[in-house]
């Protein structure tokens, strides 16, 4: 008997209630799964918490689905329509482009071509194993080939040119050098001479592909019968212009070229120039034929634009050269989208309470939940709990445990996995997260919710440090507020992101999950709308509002950051390659632009560990009448928080600061304060300007978690409690504990209209002692 | 321990002759007329001291080829009329020996019915030539047709019967042969042999120096062609398909090679080639004897392959050489020189491991293992790394990075008590002392080939046991052992153990 693998995933991820929400489901080793409509309480299974529970629904889902196992293509390229044929069936042609290969590989990476492997035919100019650059002609018998006689040097740029003559039979092909002191990786100082021309008679004539086959950049088309048509001989690296003719170009054209100039139009079949569509709100997946016939080039699994070219000479941005920035970066691992079919379609009741659903699957003794959220279809509860699912997806099937030596540094632990993560990592096609690297060693912008996401699961913890991470650690939350009596309903970020403060401003109150570190300019415009126009917010998590992402008009399901300069950052965006492809603005920390998280909820990131919590400890301000309500029965010296099942404390993983500096509001009070971490919470990096030694938790005050409280206009307020911990404490001793009493008697004064509690107490204090 | 230590020079200046082509220019590559194949095997590389572009010869094989053939095409008219005849004499054995180890090496088949088919090619020719006057020409194709047919007849049982008796039954063929030409009734009189068989060599030339050296010509166009067959059948489809199935029979099979079939064809096609030298043979001679199927002649022909090296063309024309030097060259040394060939017949296979021409190999081998030796003798594991290492490191910075974490090793192993493992017994997570900070650092920053986690049971929350990942993108990890840990403490602390038990061993 075969194993059963189920994987799936929801589409949209945050359907309204009277909404449709797809299921890609695909299952080996079964044909059918049963399926069941389930609202998940809890998630994680650690004893100490309420353990896995989940809530079935009776809806009108066929109780077993039809399934099969589907494929998916991983790997970033560009495909040509092409429906008149005209890069079919060339006899006499040219072929060019500028590259910045990133990567030799153990297989053949196409750069441009219509070459069908199966079967051998077509033409197809690329990079042998061996580094080579070579052109491929197939007649659908025999290849041939010409190839360059030494390797490319990765991460330098060349313009590469292959020739063929019909007649002759005789090939050309030409690598001209393009380093100049910016743009690649090494400088003119090397005294390297990697121009090649190189001239062969070959034996075989392309023969055209029809429909075997279609005109791909950084990709040919492979086949086999169960998948039918794939695209493989993915390229890693990036390409510039490039383009078609159909005819011999002379050695002068091609230098001419080779330099930037625009190609000549006698001949001309295409010419792809990707600076071309790039305006100053980004540039879309479409790589421009700018040549008669129009023939453009579809970026599938987003191609990374606004990259620097060939021609870059350290423009900051493409806003100040847009000409320099015709890089397009491939990878041979990039996934945006599954593209799975669809296997059922469900339309959710319009009375469906708000909640985090998921489609349980199971199949051969295997289960697998695909959440998705569900906000009501009109908002009715006076509490929000806002998901976080921009960091749901920039965590998305992570791989640092297993990839990322210094991770274990990082979290001081030695990393806890399940077999369920082995069965992800083994298959490697469901992609990166934005923590990760591609096969080059370029770090992973984009991060989609069109494929299986295994941290997008209720049992999942981070095999890192062995506790709950987003979604799970957020159903900590949820099950409290439920256990508690609370009536509450979710938004996600895609609706705070899509519709702004006017998602929010139903509610009385707004709670942030643990972890709400990826946020749009639309996310944090609209949370401060709604603050200033007296909302109340409760930041109950640790370094949020931290990244600035961004999401394409109508593709909400692909989030993009890219990670530059300071702050703890997986990977470091490479010089002039800071700017979001799918807004046009510069991401990195809010911080660096100006709206450091203080600005809006008074705490910013301030460190990190995950061997050991703490508790917070009053300070004094909290017994000001102003705020003492708060910590109505929480004893004067009461640790607040010494349990959870983040590490054992409510203080603790990752963990905010107060700081006027940085624009936390003059008036907030500082409520609590952590004490007692480790050295293995250091200061973090982007607070760090001299490095000097004693920035960990032993020796620098400027390690700690801060709990704090101020006013917004309109009777507004906010609380944030920066730790991630916090909301993990919940659960403990049957979710009665000191971290409950303080949300108690927040939400009972928040959910009530009106003049908050303390707001009297404005005058001078008149002191005795 | 490093006894040793002295920092010797190294360097050298290159030692072959490079071509330097610009890139501004075009390079073009011939190739061999009605294939895809190019004549020489030129290949460039970027120097990494210097990244300049170089080119150069990679096989030089065709080169030395070129240099040994040559030499004796243009040396062999100016010999003396016995010097011409040994030399054609060697072209003919060494023809034969070319396409022995085609069936040797190649097929794997250890045939001994060489000679037995060149002489059955050879009487068949001439049979034909005196009593049926067939012209000189059509004897090739005689000879050919009766090796082919030989050739067919003894390729049945090769591949029911194993190495040896194989190798028996091809010398009784040989026997068998000899046995019956001798006692035929027809050829008594002269004892076997035929006489007067026509050739491509005039009568009046017959034994003068230009019938010699026409002889010769015709010798050496016959290694030619031997050559030729055998670079076609050792290095495309057939030979290529024969080696997979050398390396692995059972393989070979699986993936489809039909490597009988294909042993058959080479024997065969061996067969045909050895029945065209056979009726040379008769023609150069003009006469063809019994003595061709004797055992002397083919252990004298074994020694020649034996002396060159198996399997390997070199091999078969270089043993030739030697022993055809020796054995004709040296005929006023009478009997002993057979003892001559004997003893380096025995010095070879004694001290080389695969003949003459697999002496280079052997030297570097032997080079090879001294360097390992000596770097034993003067290096530690993962400690130092030596001038004549370092040139094996890419990024440089790996080199520094050896000696930092010996040293960091060297000073962690004085810290480690049995106060610092209690210690993290007690609580392996949160605060530690400064000491258990610096080792678990240590540990917690290592690569990730082979390093540590811990694995969650599916039949238990608290059941853990113990891997190590394997460091590669879709490579799963391993288990370390079955033990079964029930408190995540316990778990952290034997990989705790683990790892103090690698660093007190490094």
């Amino acid at each position: 008997m075969t194993n059963t693998r189920i994987f799936g995933y929801a589409d949209p991820l945050n359907p309204k209630a009277g909404d449709a929400v797809d299921f890609m489901i695909s299952v080996e080793g079964r044909h059918e799964v049963e399926t069941k409509l389930v609202r998940l309480v809890h998630g994680d299974e650690n004893p100490e918490g309420p353990g896995f529970i989940e809530e079935e629904i009776e809806t009108d889902l066929p109780s077993w689905l039809n399934v099969k196992r589907q494929y998916t293509q991983v790997g970033s390229f560009a495909r040509c329509d092409d429906p008149d044929r005209r890069l079919d069936g060339l006899q006499s042609f040219t072929v060019f482009a500028h590259i910045c290969p990133t990567l030799p590989k153990a297989e053949r990476q196409m750069i441009m071509g219509r070459w069908a492997i199966e079967g051998n035919r077509g033409y197809g100019l690329g990079i042998d194993p061996d580094g080579h650059v070579s052109l491929w002609i197939g007649d659908g018998e025999s290849v041939d080939q010409i190839t360059t006689e030494i390797p490319l040097v990765p991460r330098a740029w060349y313009f590469v040119a292959a020739r063929f003559d019909g007649q002759s039979g005789e090939a050309e092909l030409h690598v001209i050098n393009c380093v100049n002191p910016w743009n690649s990786r090494i400088s003119t100082v090397v005294p390297f001479e990697d121009d090649s021309w190189i001239k062969e008679t070959l034996r075989v004539r392309p023969a055209a592909t029809a429909d075997d086959a279609v005109f791909h950049l950084a990709a040919a088309t492979a086949w086999n019968r169960q998948r039918g048509t794939y695209a493989s001989f993915l390229y890693n690296g990036k390409i510039d212009r490039s383009g078609v003719y159909d005819r011999v170009l002379s050695r002068e054209e091609i230098t001419a070229l080779s330099g930037g100039a625009a190609p000549t139009a006698d001949g001309l079949v295409a010419y792809w120039d990707p600076t071309v569509g790039i305006t100053e709100t980004g540039v879309d997946d479409r790589i421009v034929d700018t040549g008669p016939h129009g023939l453009d080039l579809a970026g599938v699994n987003r191609p990374v634009r606004l990259m620097t070219g060939f021609n870059w000479a350290g423009a900051d941005s493409f806003r100040l050269a847009p000409e320099t920035y015709g890089g397009v970066h491939f990878h041979d691992d990039a996934l945006t989208d599954s593209g799975w079919e669809v296997s059922h379609s469900l339309r959710l009741p319009a009375n469906l309470r708000s909640g985090v659903y998921a489609l349980r699957l199971r199949a051969g003794g295997m289960e697998d939940h695909v959440p998705f959220f569900v906000r009501p279809q009109t908002p009715g509860a006076k509490i929000a709990v806002l998901m976080p699912t921009f960091t749901y997806l920039a965590y998305a099937n992570e791989h640092l445990a297993y990839e990322a030596p210094i991770a274990q540094a990082i979290v001081a632990h030695t990393p806890v996995i399940v077999a369920e993560d082995l069965e992800y990592k083994k298959l490697e096609e469901f992609g990166l997260s934005t923590y990760d690297h591609h096969s080059d060693g370029a770090g992973c912008c984009y991060s989609s919710w069109r494929r299986p996401i295994i941290s997008l699961r209720p049992r999942y913890r981070m095999p890192a440090m062995n506790f709950p991470w987003a979604l799970p650690a957020d159903l900590s939350l949820l099950w409290w507020l439920e256990h508690a009596g609370y009536d509450y309903d979710i938004l996600t970020d895609h609706d705070l992101h899509a519709e702004g403060a006017g998602a929010l401003a139903p509610y009385k109150v707004v709670l942030n999950g643990t972890h709400p570190e990826y946020y749009s300019e639309e996310m944090m415009d609209g949370t401060e709308d709604y603050l200033r126009g007296g909302g109340r917010v409760m930041y109950l998590g640790g370094n949020g509002y931290y990244w600035v992402t961004g999401l394409r008009a109508g593709e909400p399901h692909c989030i993009e950051v890219r990670k530059l300069d300071t702050g703890s950052r997986a990977w470091q965006a490479e010089p002039g390659e800071g700017h979001l492809a799918c807004t046009g603005e510069r991401s990195g920390l809010w911080r660096s632009r100006g709206r450091a998280p203080q600005k809006i909820v008074g705490l910013g990131f301030t460190t990190e560990g995950m061997d050991e919590s703490q508790p917070y400890e009053r300070m004094p301000d909290s017994f000001h009448k102003r705020v003492s309500w708060i910590m109505q029965g929480i004893g004067d010296e009461e640790p607040i928080g010494d349990f959870g099942l983040a590490a054992g404390g409510c203080a603790g993983v990752e963990l905010d600061r107060y700081e006027l500096g940085l624009g936390t509001p003059p008036h907030a009070m500082l409520l609590a304060s952590s004490w007692g971490h480790s050295d293995n919470y250091p200061l973090v990096s982007e607070e760090i300007t001299y490095a000097f030694p004693g920035r960990g938790g032993t020796q620098d005050a400027q390690v700690r978690g801060d709990m704090i409280y101020f006013t917004t206009p309109n009777d507004g307020a906010v609380f944030a409690a920066g730790s991630i911990a916090w909301s993990q404490a919940l659960p403990c001793n049957g979710g009665d504990n000191n971290v409950a009493q303080i949300m108690r008697n927040l939400l009972d004064a928040f959910t009530k209209d009106g003049k908050l509690p303390g707001s009297q107490y404005t005058g001078d204090e008149k002191l005795w002692r | 321990m490093a006894r040793d230590k002295k920092f010797y020079l190294i360097g050298q200046r290159p030692r072959e002759l490079l071509f330097y082509p610009p890139g501004s220019a075009p390079l073009r590559r011939r190739r061999l007329p009605g294939t895809r194949r190019h004549l020489l095997k030129w290949r460039s590389r970027a120097n990494p001291k210097s990244l300049r572009q170089e080119r150069r010869l990679a096989d030089k094989r065709p080169l030395w080829w070129t240099i040994g053939l040559g030499a004796l095409l243009v040396a062999t008219p100016f010999l003396s009329n016995s010097m011409i005849t040994i030399a054609a004499i060697f072209c003919m054995f060494a023809a034969i020996n070319v396409l022995w180890t085609l069936v040797i090496g190649t097929a794997g088949i250890f045939s001994l019915a060489t000679l037995a088919i060149v002489g059955i090619g050879g009487y068949a020719a001439a049979v034909l030539n005196v009593w049926l006057g067939l012209p000189w020409p059509l004897m090739f194709a005689a000879g050919g047709l009766a090796g082919l047919f030989v050739g067919g007849f003894l390729a049945l049982p090769s591949t029911r019967l194993d190495g040896l008796y194989y190798a028996l039954l091809t010398m009784g063929f040989a026997e068998i042969c000899r046995v019956f030409v001798v006692q035929l009734k027809a050829l008594g009189p002269t004892n076997g042999s035929i006489n007067n068989v026509g050739s491509f060599i005039p009568k009046d030339w017959f034994l003068q120096r230009p019938g010699l050296l026409l002889g010769f010509g015709g010798a050496f166009l016959l290694l030619l062609l031997s050559l030729l067959i055998f670079r076609i059948v050792n290095s495309e489809r057939l030979g290529m398909l024969l080696q997979t199935a050398r390396e692995e029979e059972a393989y070979a099979e699986a993936v489809g090679i039909d490597y009988r079939r294909a042993r058959m064809y080479v024997f065969l096609i061996t067969s045909g080639g050895l029945g065209v030298i056979g009726a040379f043979y008769a023609m150069f001679y003009m006469s063809i004897s019994p003595s061709i199927f004797s055992l002397d002649q083919l252990l004298l022909l074994f020694a020649m392959i034996v002396i060159g090296g198996l399997g390997r063309s070199e091999g078969a024309v270089i043993g030739t050489a030697v022993v055809v030097l020796i054995d004709k060259g040296m005929l006023e040394l009478g009997p002993p020189r057979i003892l001559l060939i004997a003893a380096i017949m025995l010095v070879v296979t004694l001290f080389a491991n695969n003949g003459l021409v697999g002496i280079r190999e052997q030297f570097r081998n032997y080079r090879n293992r001294k360097r390992s030796e000596a770097r034993a003798r003067r290096t530690e594991k993962g400690g130092e790394v030596m001038p004549e290492e370092a040139i094996e490191f890419t990024d440089k910075q790996e080199i520094y990075y050896r000696r930092f974490q010996k040293r960091l090793r060297d000073h962690l192993k004085t810290l480690i008590t049995d106060e610092l493992i209690e210690e993290h017994r007690k609580s392996p997570l949160g605060k530690h002392s400064d000491a258990l900070n610096r080792v678990l650092n240590y540990f917690r920053r290592g690569e990730m080939a082979d390093k540590y986690a811990i694995m969650r049971q599916p039949d238990g929350f608290h059941r853990y046991k113990i891997i190590a990942f394997s460091g590669e993108r879709g490579a799963p990890p391993r288990l370390v052992d079955d033990r079964i840990y029930e408190d995540i403490n316990e778990a952290y602390h034997a990989v705790f153990l683990l790892r103090v038990n690698d660093l007190l061993e490094s």
